[in-house]
């Protein structure tokens, strides 16, 4: 592959899904993923983040290639998955892995530790009983598991503990890239430090891309290196983890910040308190999609849905993005 | 008189021979008007608590205390009957998940109605109508728009945000003294979290209603309440004023949570995490319960439990309390390892 090619590139990425398909009922078109654009480098992290409802965990199910796009490319290692064959994508498919919110319930309960850390390699072929014995121990240590908890289950683990079993199973088959949809949510805070660290030692060790969905911007802005800002479907704001984080220049983006509380009293920015909730998903507005809850929204924002467009270092979709920074 | 008066609450689960100890020698005492925070990971025991002092810890638990009154009327040794009887209108609670609290088959409208029908004032009890007035005032003062059009509305139509604010308006329907607020954003959306938040502080304002917030969030306690306990395995390792306590924390435990949150540093550094995890009830270790995943932890540490200091603003419940730049005192010597 030519160093030119990045890991994942999506260009106007959209997945549809239609509701209510009843006898009496009109069959009506959820726009989870409504045209998203973005690009991931190898052994770059991107954070996608946004409140429940804006896609981000679609995005999730079609980088790793478990449904397809309904429009739109997207390209993983240089190959659309979106018009792959199924052979493609065979050959695709161990090079995304996942790791999920809920380590109790991504875990089979049935299974130990060496089965479930050997199963990718099992699934994928080609080694023998030693050598993916071999292979588990190794990732074990890597994650911070000691040797003993091999033939151990599920259950006699810890919810952090669990999480490093499940990060062991997506690196099996080393991945060049993991999506990991909100892996620290379900953690208490201690253990969500240990799991940072984890995943960022072993990105400085094996060289893996990350996309990371979360919807906690103090995480997102310790481990990511590009943030993508959803809101129902779209991204609003685009760019380098600093420029967002410094100067966010969507309205949604800066909402958010200053609604996250904060120890610091000097982060404390002054409160924007939106107006309303978020739309539901099935109906969402005219226009900019955030308009109904957006402080600065004009005319034009209720009828011209705006286009994400380069300002300065970011990329943002807001026809008022100028004024307002 | 404070408000909530507890001393030395224990809540036990378990064979009395092998007891789990899930609140230890809780003090907590509140003021009228106040906003007292409540932190812990999971296990700690803050809902635990919580749940005695409602009277609603489940059959195989038992409530023991030296005190446990409100408005200086002792509530210990009173049926669960006189116990309800008495806090039904003083204290409220509101939880973690909104959808779960409302019941699925009654309307909105019905299950506000139903609180004044039980606890209202007279009128409100004799009149369906003015329960109707009353429920639909409720809605407004909790800010949920369209709120007629609300009343009638089942749970499974509501938003988490939505059923959160009528749970806080069956709360105060009855104008509680005490309102006990159980991890009442972690189920939210982050803008959705501020709303609520500050209609809880608003509602707190107006009404000069004290605040009980349990949360993990130790952000959200930084920027709502006025006092903070800190608790760890069961009992309270830390309390005080909330911006002290958060600047200079005296216990270990205080200082490690601050060190491994996110929000300190921002390039990809490693966070300071605490190593181990949190013990649950039936595996607590000797000594100090904190010992084997403290930094300064030496063998009187590990040997004997250290007490909650007596009295004053701030207390903390260390051997070697921290100073103001974050050393241990009290003649604390390092152990060198290796030796």
């Amino acid at each position: 592959m030519a160093a030119t090619v990045p890991l994942v590139e999506a260009r106007g990425l959209e997945r549809h899904y239609a509701l209510g398909r009843g006898l009496l009922r009109k069959q009506r078109l959820v726009r989870a993923l409504d045209g998203v654009s973005f690009t991931i480098a190898g052994g770059e992290t991107l954070a996608a983040v946004g409140e429940s409802g804006c896609g981000k965990s679609t995005l999730a199910r079609q980088v790793t290639m478990i449904e397809r796009p309904t429009a739109g490319t997207l390209l993983i290692e240089g190959e659309d998955v979106a018009r792959a064959d199924r052979g493609t994508l065979d050959r695709l498919r161990p090079r995304v892995q996942m790791v999920f919110q809920n380590p109790y319930a991504s875990l089979n309960p049935r299974k130990r530790v060496s089965a479930l850390l050997e199963e990718p390699l099992v699934v994928n072929g080609g080694s023998d009983r030693a050598a993916r014995r071999h292979a588990a121990l190794e990732m074990m240590a890597r994650v911070g598991l000691k040797p003993e908890h091999y033939r151990r289950y599920p259950h006699m683990f810890s919810g952090g503990q669990r999480q490093r079993i499940a990060v062991a199973r997506a690196l099996m088959l080393r991945p060049p890239l993991v999506v990991a949809d909100e892996p620290v949510s379900a953690l208490d805070v201690s253990i969500q430090a240990q799991v940072l660290n984890l995943l960022m030692e072993l990105q400085d060790e094996l060289g893996m891309a990350y996309l990371f969905i979360s919807h906690n911007l103090q995480v997102v802005r310790h481990i990511a290196d590009t943030v993508m800002v959803m809101y129902l479907g779209k991204a609003v704001e685009y760019g380098a983890k600093a420029a967002v984080f410094e100067r966010p220049a969507h309205p949604y983006t800066r909402a958010l910040l200053a609604s996250t509380p904060t120890l610091d009293p000097r982060r404390r920015r002054e409160r924007i308190v939106l107006r309303g909730e978020l739309p539901s998903p099935l109906a969402p507005p005219q226009g900019c999609r955030f308009h109904t809850r957006c402080p600065y929204a004009s005319e034009r924002c209720r009828t011209e849905v705006p286009a994400l467009r380069p300002l300065g270092p970011l990329q943002v979709a807001c026809h008022r993005a100028e004024e307002l920074s | 008189m404070p408000l909530l008066e507890v001393e030395d609450l224990r809540v036990e689960f378990g064979l009395p021979s092998a007891p789990l100890i899930a609140v230890d020698g809780l003090d907590l005492s509140i003021e009228a008007g106040e906003v007292v925070g409540c932190v812990g990971e999971s296990g700690s025991g803050k809902s635990v608590a919580a749940l005695a002092v409602m009277g609603l810890t489940d059959y195989p638990g038992r409530v023991r205390a030296r005190r446990l009154a409100f408005t200086g009327r002792d509530l210990l040794g009173l049926s669960a009957a006189q116990h309800r009887e008495l806090l039904a209108k003083e204290i409220a609670m509101i939880f973690q998940d909104p959808l779960a609290s409302l019941d699925p088959c009654y309307t909105v409208a019905f299950q506000l109605a139903e609180t004044l029908r039980i606890h209202g004032s007279e009128e409100e009890r004799g009149s369906a109508k003015l329960r109707r007035a009353r429920a639909l005032e409720l809605l407004r003062q909790v800010e949920i728009p369209d709120a007629e059009a609300r009343l009638g509305a089942y749970p499974h139509q509501l938003s988490g945000g939505m059923a959160q604010r009528v749970m806080i308006a069956m709360a105060i329907a009855c104008n509680p003294k005490l309102l006990i607020a159980d991890e009442p954003t972690t189920a939210l959306d982050v803008t959705v979290q501020a709303q609520v938040l500050a209609l809880l502080l608003r509602l707190q304002r107006e009404r000069a209603m004290a605040l009980l917030l349990i949360t993990h969030d130790l952000a959200v306690v930084a920027e709502t309440a006025q006092r903070v306990l800190v608790m760890y395995a069961g009992q309270v390792v830390e309390a005080g004023p909330v911006p002290e306590v958060f600047d200079t924390p005296r216990h270990p435990y205080t200082q490690a949570l601050l060190a491994a949150l996110p929000e300190h540093d921002t390039d990809r550094s490693r966070l300071k995490a605490i190593r181990g995890v949190v013990p649950g009830a039936d595996d607590r270790p000797s000594g100090c319960l904190l010992h084997p995943r403290c930094d300064y932890a030496v063998d009187l540490c590990r040997a004997t439990p250290p007490a909650l200091e007596a009295g004053g603003e701030r207390r903390s419940r260390c051997h070697f309390p921290l100073d103001a730049a974050g050393r241990p005192t009290r003649g604390w010597q390092p152990v060198r390892r290796g030796a």
